[in-house]
């Protein structure tokens, strides 16, 4: 009780999440035109490659932005990517796919909800679940590290990171959002 | 057991294709012993190895190994299993290390694969093993060409240049025509359920480019000129080999120099790839026919060649999977806005997040699907496009080509090999059994 910013931690988690929810709300209803609207006009949103190595050589696990990645979008890039998905003839996606999305363990790592125009660093767990057709299955489990911008009172998405577990993706493609 | 391959699943005379060979597990066996087993497979890039110690993991079909450069420098392919009990000795897929240590009763390995020794040598062995008998098994023959190196399991094999031959030597010529290149970190891996000749094949279909990845086009990714061009060019080799894919007529390439040297050329794909093409190296290198070759390279069985820079491997695992592993390189000497580039085409074209790539994984497994069911595998495939409708061309620099539209024949020639791979029982066989690239009507 006796921690003054307490009050205020326990406002900025609950905002945070509540967007968290709301985006993945957002892509599970495949209404990607709204998603893009969660975005700022400098998102990068990115996903390293990833690699065993022994425990020594685990600074190598991940290759670096700038370089190869599964994904490395600006926003118009992933403007093309739902351009694409709402065409009918995006064949990986059309049928649409049936995606479900848990977001958990969200942590703020920095920033504060005091002043506008703040960016506060979230890292949170995901787990993907995509089914196609009539039994197709991906599951996908990873790491995020989004950074969100207020804007006009709301959040917007700066930067994601997306770390997934997977160094062989086991899947024909990685036609979802993350 | 009856012999696999008791019967013609490519017919030469029509062109039509028997589905089982996308499912059926005996013949995927064999193909891992009679294709794989006995091809020079792709392994990585010198620079992705480029000190003592430094190793990459790959695969010959399903028998892992390592590539591995050692302290005299010398790239090295070791079969990735125990001499003692089978267990891998290296589980990492990059890295450096001094020695190979198994982790199972800790023999370990010397970068060149021979035994340096292992717990109880004197005590428990009493001094009785022949460590010089027991260590890793090496890949019967290990070179590259032009920094790309390869295996071969089978020390009858023909050397690496007579086995490439001029068709897939030219593959790679078009990677060296950009200048030295360096390996990009970071090789994209994904696994498709559908069998790797689909994977294979693909490459040199121009035919899909416009359903299937109709939506690139029209999202504005790439231009139709780009995408998918009329004009085609074939040149097929020895072993399957094959070169198929667009290609620009000795007028138009003509017409194109004019312009880029003009000032900076359209914008259109022709003249950016024309105004690398007309180096005078480049076309010492690729010759009078192969500078005016834009298409995609298969090096039999696995390895596309896209010039994008980038070469991907179609691993096989299993009838019905497919492991694709691209592997991205940028010329070393280009300036900061080509290696960006670089890096965004391959971070957005392929790969399975590549807006190209996610749709044709779909079709392929379908295709794959189509060849399972009890009644649907004993449907023929459908290979016939141009078939008997065009000539092959000779040049007197002996680059033979197809010069036509949208066509299979790369196709054909990829299966007809593929039969004749399977049915010699070595490599002396095949030598004397195999097809020579056709002339005349194709």
């Amino acid at each position: 009780m006796g921690d003054p910013g307490a009050l205020e931690r326990l406002l900025l988690q609950h905002a945070v999440q509540e967007f968290l929810f709301m985006e993945a709300d957002v892509l599970d209803s495949r209404r990607y035109e709204e998603w893009l609207g969660l975005l700022t006009e400098d998102i990068h949103y990115w996903m390293p490659v990833r690699r065993t190595t022994t425990a020594r050589e685990v600074d190598r696990e991940f290759t670096k932005p700038g370089g190869i990645a599964f994904f490395d979008d600006d926003l118009a890039m992933l403007k093309m990517r739902v351009n694409r998905m709402l065409l009918g003839r995006a064949w990986a996606e059309d049928p649409p796919s049936r995606t479900r999305r848990l977001i958990t363990n969200v942590r703020v790592v920095s920033g504060s909800a005091e002043s506008e125009g703040d960016e506060v660093t979230v890292a949170s767990n995901f787990q993907l679940y995509r089914t196609r057709l009539d039994s197709e299955e991906d599951s996908w489990l990873g790491r995020r590290e989004d950074v969100l911008r207020r804007v006009d009172g709301g959040f917007r998405l700066a930067r994601r990171h997306i770390y997934l577990e997977q160094t062989v993706i086991l899947s024909q493609n990685l036609s979802s959002l993350f | 057991m009856a012999a696999v391959m008791d019967r013609d699943y490519y017919d030469v005379e029509t062109g039509v294709l028997d589905r089982t060979i996308y499912a059926d597990e005996d013949i995927y066996r064999e193909e891992l012993a009679k294709i794989f087993g006995r091809a020079w497979n792709f392994m990585c890039h010198e620079s992705q190895v480029p000190e003592p110690g430094d190793f990459f993991l790959n695969w010959i079909g399903e028998d892992q190994v390592i590539v591995v450069r050692g302290r005299d420098r010398v790239i090295r392919v070791l079969l990735n299993t125990c001499p003692h009990r089978g267990n891998t000795v290296c589980r990492a897929e990059l890295g450096n290390t001094q020695r190979f240590l198994c982790s199972y009763h800790g023999w370990n390995f010397h970068l060149d694969g021979t035994l340096a020794g292992m717990p109880g040598e004197e005590v428990f062995y009493r001094g009785n093993l022949d460590k010089s008998a027991w260590g890793l098994k090496q890949a019967a023959q290990v070179d590259s060409y032009h920094g790309f190196v390869f295996a071969t399991l089978d020390p009858t094999a023909p050397p690496l240049p007579d086995y490439l031959g001029w068709v897939g030597r030219l593959g790679l010529d078009f990677m060296a025509s950009q200048g030295e290149l360096e390996f990009l970190d970071g090789v994209q891996k994904n696994r498709i359920r559908c069998n790797w000749k689909i994977a294979v094949d693909n490459l040199f279909d121009w035919y899909h480019v416009k359903v299937s990845h109709g939506s690139v086009l029209q999202v504005g990714l790439f231009d139709e000129a780009s995408l998918a061009p009329m004009e085609q060019m074939v040149l097929l080799g020895e072993f399957g080999h094959g070169i198929g894919g667009p290609g620009i007529s000795e007028e138009k390439f003509d017409e194109a120099v004019a312009r880029v040297r003009g000032g900076p050329g359209a914008r259109e794909w022709y003249d950016r790839t024309v105004r690398d093409r007309m180096q005078p190296e480049a076309t010492e290198l690729l010759g009078p026919v192969g500078r005016r070759s834009f298409g995609h390279p298969n090096i039999f069985p696995n390895l596309w060649v896209s010039t994008s820079p980038q070469v991907c491997l179609r691993i096989p695992r299993g009838p019905g999977e497919t492991e694709l592993w691209w592997f991205s390189f940028q010329p070393k000497e280009a300036s900061d806005n080509h290696k960006r580039r670089n890096v965004y085409m391959a971070n957005h074209w392929f790969g399975p997040g590549g807006i190209l790539e996610q749709d044709d994984s779909e079709n392929w497994s379908h295709a794959t699907r189509g060849a399972r069911g009890r009644f649907s595998r004993t449907l023929p495939s459908n290979l016939t496009m141009g078939k008997g409708a065009d000539r092959v061309a000779e040049d007197p620099s002996g680059q033979a080509r197809i010069e036509t539209v949208v066509n299979e024949h790369g196709q054909r020639w990829t299966y007809r090999s593929w039969q004749e791979w399977m049915r010699a029982e070595s490599w002396q066989e095949l030598m004397a059994n195999h097809s020579m690239p056709p002339t005349g009507t194709v």
